[in-house]
């Protein structure tokens, strides 16, 4: 338990390089893959993610602490066995049409990672028909979460959540907006199911949405 | 407080009691030379001291840590001493000082003769790179003779051909309208004085009269407008403004917003009122008539040059940020609205880049680092911050969202650099010291200040290397730096943790640009001979400070040199010299342009520069 304690303290201080080595040594120790992912990581994140929402800590420190995470994940992976992740369901996420800014999504998209869904990211300057392939691609998902960072991507984010609504599967899936410009007002007026401030409450927002 | 006289500059201002000479020269707005910043060590910042009352005729009034001064150890200057408010004999100052061991403990006369010689260095070798005067605007005397019977040429060849003597000039456009006067004029007088370029005659006079250029810098935030004379290229007046768009938004995403929204005109309009206004009060103090001005040369940002000239910011905004437009343009500026001789020209410096702009192609332009063996990396920081790292073999540009936080925005104490904004901090021993701007109590911190702050408190190991912040107080994550009693407002001025967080994604996107243009070029800091940093934060800010808080690796600190408004001098090069005009559009295409968001690698290098390094 100390190496998984060790883990989930490098990964909340955001020593990246250290926490390769210490999932390593938690592995060698002969620690279960899962406890290490549940307990060194995802746990911490949670933490992490908490103290975010209290105001304790700051987009930096979350960065890093993901970060962290990411590379830990990385050693972590070929000792996970397929489908041992990703309990709560699929979420694709992407950055919409013309915005090509990736790091508030990639923090979002660790933050409902380590909530326990399978995340599929499509990336930045993602179009619409690239949205609702991929949807037709991974059926099961249950959420789509689209961000914006350019007051000027707003309205292909509308265009995008406007499509889906049209959609025959809108009924199975719900939709999560968010990013420097979006707010709560235009979420509701482009009629998203959610939206959500910051990373940390994105994630519970997926899990209350999936929930209900 | 005592009052401290920079007698070659003229300048007064008022200081606490301690505070060091060199201080008071940044308070004083003298941007003293200080490679070691302040630390006592590399002995560039020296001056000389006299007493304002007694003229040194007994001890000086400082407390002087490094050198024991007394009149008695008086030398006589080569140098002349200027007036002041008295007169003061030259021998009655100290031998030289280093300004920032030198304490303030009276009031004194200061002679800052050691940065005046080096100060005047910066602008010749810098900014005002001294190139050949050959404007491609001329003015030729010329005869407007009656032909001789038989003579087939016309009155427009017979004219032009005069123009082409002295140099091989290409073909002068033929302008129906002008040639349709040379009948008319050759009964008025058989002397004319044509002002023209290699391409077009802009006007016919009768006197030589005045003939002058206007260069603008149109910033985001700010516009500096200069006039020259053509005669000789000297600049006549200086005029700036805040640029009237910021009611659309204080970025460029926003203005485009707005301008997508409610129509590109309104923001153009917007514009050139302002560049409009500044042309009538520059014309104003120089006494002459804006029918005088026969070219007008403008650099802004892309998204600046794009609503200047009423071109949609449609694909600047949108991925993955093309200009509609990047090459050098002459254009006629009656046709943008500009109220200057009706047939004079606007040119519009080549764009590099949709985020590197004609303003970042002018800054080379003043400085050419493609003409130079040494690697160079030259920074302007501001919303965005544009840098260009490179040397004669190749030049990379990037453009990094570093936000407004070191313009104040998104700091809880945050303000532009106005009168009571702290902008210096010094931490010493345990004590805690700051300047404002202009002396006044304190209201806010600009970014000289923010990131002064932000290096004493790593300094004084109250943040730690992830940014969280100890700072001892009432509220362990707030440092407050001026209390309420002590300030202009009500608040105080303080830091929050938020704040230190804010700063970090700010240096850390800097940080990573450098990081990846060094990759791209694989070179390595230790390479990188000299840093410029262009615009007004990097003639404010404290190169220490901003090597410490890890905006730019630590080890070229000692490699900085602030290169004023390089921009605004790449405006005044285009109008004098038509070689260097050319070459503008060739260092535009001939610079690379690194899109940091379409790389990999660059969050990775964003989040590990978000860390701060021990002092």
């Amino acid at each position: 338990m100390s190496k998984i304690t060790e883990v989930a303290e490098l990964v909340e201080k955001g020593k990246a390089k250290l926490v390769g080595p210490a999932v390593q040594a938690a592995l060698d120790e002969g620690c279960d893959p899962m406890d290490i992912l549940n307990h060194g990581m995802i746990d911490t994140m949670t933490i992490v993610g908490d103290k975010f929402k209290n105001g304790e800590i700051f987009v930096p420190e979350m960065l890093v602490a993901a970060r962290a995470m990411k590379k830990g994940v990385e050693v972590l992976k070929p000792h996970l066995a397929s489908g041992s992740t990703g309990a709560n369901g699929k979420v694709i996420i992407a950055t919409v049409s013309g915005d090509l800014h990736d790091i508030g999504k990639n923090l979002v998209a660790m933050m409902i990672e380590s909530a326990g869904f399978e995340v599929v990211d499509l990336g930045v300057d993602v179009s619409t028909d690239k949205v609702i392939e991929a949807y037709k691609e991974n059926p099961d998902t249950k959420i789509i979460c689209l961000s914006a960072l350019l007051t000027t991507t707003m309205p292909a984010m509308k265009a995008t959540v406007t499509a889906l609504n049209e959609s025959d599967f809108r009924s199975n899936i719900k939709v999560m907006v968010g990013g420097a410009p979006i707010t709560q007002e235009f979420a509701d007026e482009i009629g998203a199911d959610g939206y959500s401030e910051d990373a940390a409450s994105a994630a519970s927002l997926a899990k209350r949405l999936v929930a209900a | 407080m005592y009052k401290v006289v920079f007698i070659r500059e003229g300048t007064i201002v008022s200081v606490p009691e301690g505070m060091s000479v060199l201080e008071a020269e940044i308070r004083a707005g003298l941007k003293p030379d200080a490679p070691c910043g302040g630390a006592g060590k590399c002995g560039k910042c020296l001056v000389r001291i006299a007493d304002m009352l007694s003229h040194g005729d007994t001890t000086l009034p400082c407390e002087a840590i490094d050198t024991k001064i007394s009149s008695h150890d008086n030398i006589a200057l080569s140098c002349e001493v200027r007036d002041s408010e008295k007169t003061i004999a030259a021998e009655a100052y100290s031998q030289p000082v280093r300004a920032c061991q030198t304490k303030v403990m009276a009031d004194i006369l200061v002679d800052t003769f050691s940065s005046q010689t080096k100060e005047y260095a910066i602008l010749t070798e810098g900014y005002l790179r001294p190139v050949t005067y050959h404007p491609g605007l001329s003015l030729h005397k010329i005869q407007l003779e009656k032909p001789e019977t038989g003579d087939k040429r016309s009155d427009w060849v017979r004219m032009t051909e005069q123009l082409t003597q002295d140099e091989p000039l290409e073909q002068i456009y033929p302008d129906p309208a002008l040639a349709s006067s040379l009948y008319a004029r050759r009964a008025e007088s058989t002397e004319w004085y044509a002002i023209h370029t290699d391409e077009k005659i802009l006007d016919l006079r009768r006197e030589p009269g005045r003939i002058c250029f206007a260069a603008f810098d149109i910033g985001t935030t700010t516009v500096a407008g200069y006039l020259l004379d053509a005669k000789d290229g000297r600049t006549l007046a200086v005029e700036s403004r805040l640029n009237p768009q910021v009611q659309y938004g204080a970025d460029v995403i926003m203005r485009a917003n707005y301008a997508l929204e409610h129509g590109i005109e309104i923001v153009s309009m917007c514009i050139r009122e302002a560049v409009n206004g500044m042309l009538s009060i520059l014309a104003k103090k120089a006494s002459i008539c804006t029918e005088d001005i026969f070219q007008v040369s403008v650099v802004g940002n892309t998204c600046m040059h794009h609503l200047f000239l009423g071109i949609s910011p449609a694909s600047l905004v949108h991925a993955p940020y093309t200009p509609a437009i990047s090459a050098r343009l002459t254009l006629r500026a009656a046709d943008y609205g500009l109220h200057v001789h009706p047939n004079a020209q606007l040119l519009m410096l080549p764009v590099i880049a949709g985020y590197v702009g004609a303003d970042t192609c002018a800054c080379l332009m003043a400085t050419r680092p493609d003409q130079e063996d040494n690697i160079t990396l030259m920074l302007d920081i501001g919303t965005n911050g544009e840098m260009v790292l490179g040397n004669r073999k190749r030049l990379v540009a990037c453009s990094t969202a570093a936000g407004p936080a070191f313009e104040g925005a998104k700091i809880t104490c945050g303000m532009r650099g106005a009168a009571g904004a702290v902008d210096h901090v010094f931490y010493e021993n345990g004590n805690w010291r700051y300047t404002t701007i202009g002396g006044e109590p304190a209201v806010g911190l600009c970014g000289s200040g923010l990131i002064d702050l932000v290096a004493c408190l790593l300094r004084a190991g109250m943040i730690d290397e992830n940014g969280r912040l100890e700072s001892g107080q009432a509220d362990p994550q707030t440092f407050v730096l001026v209390p309420p009693e002590d300030a202009g407002n009500e608040q105080g001025v303080y830091l929050t943790r938020k704040d230190v967080g804010e700063v970090q994604l700010a240096k850390a996107a800097i940080a990573a640009g450098i990081q990846l243009l060094m990759e791209e070029l694989q070179i390595t800091e230790d390479d990188i001979t000299e840093v410029r940093i262009a615009g007004a934060f990097g003639n404010y800010m404290n190169p220490t400070s901003a090597g410490e808080i890890g905006m730019f690796p630590r080890s070229l600190v000692g490699r900085v040199r602030s290169i004023g408004n390089a921009a605004g001098e790449g405006a005044k090069l285009a109008l004098l010299s038509r070689e260097e005009l050319k070459m503008s559009e060739k260092l535009a295409r001939s610079t690379d342009f690194i899109e940091l968001a379409a790389l990999p690698e660059f969050q990775d290098c964003f989040v590990e520069q978000l860390g701060f390094e021990e002092v």
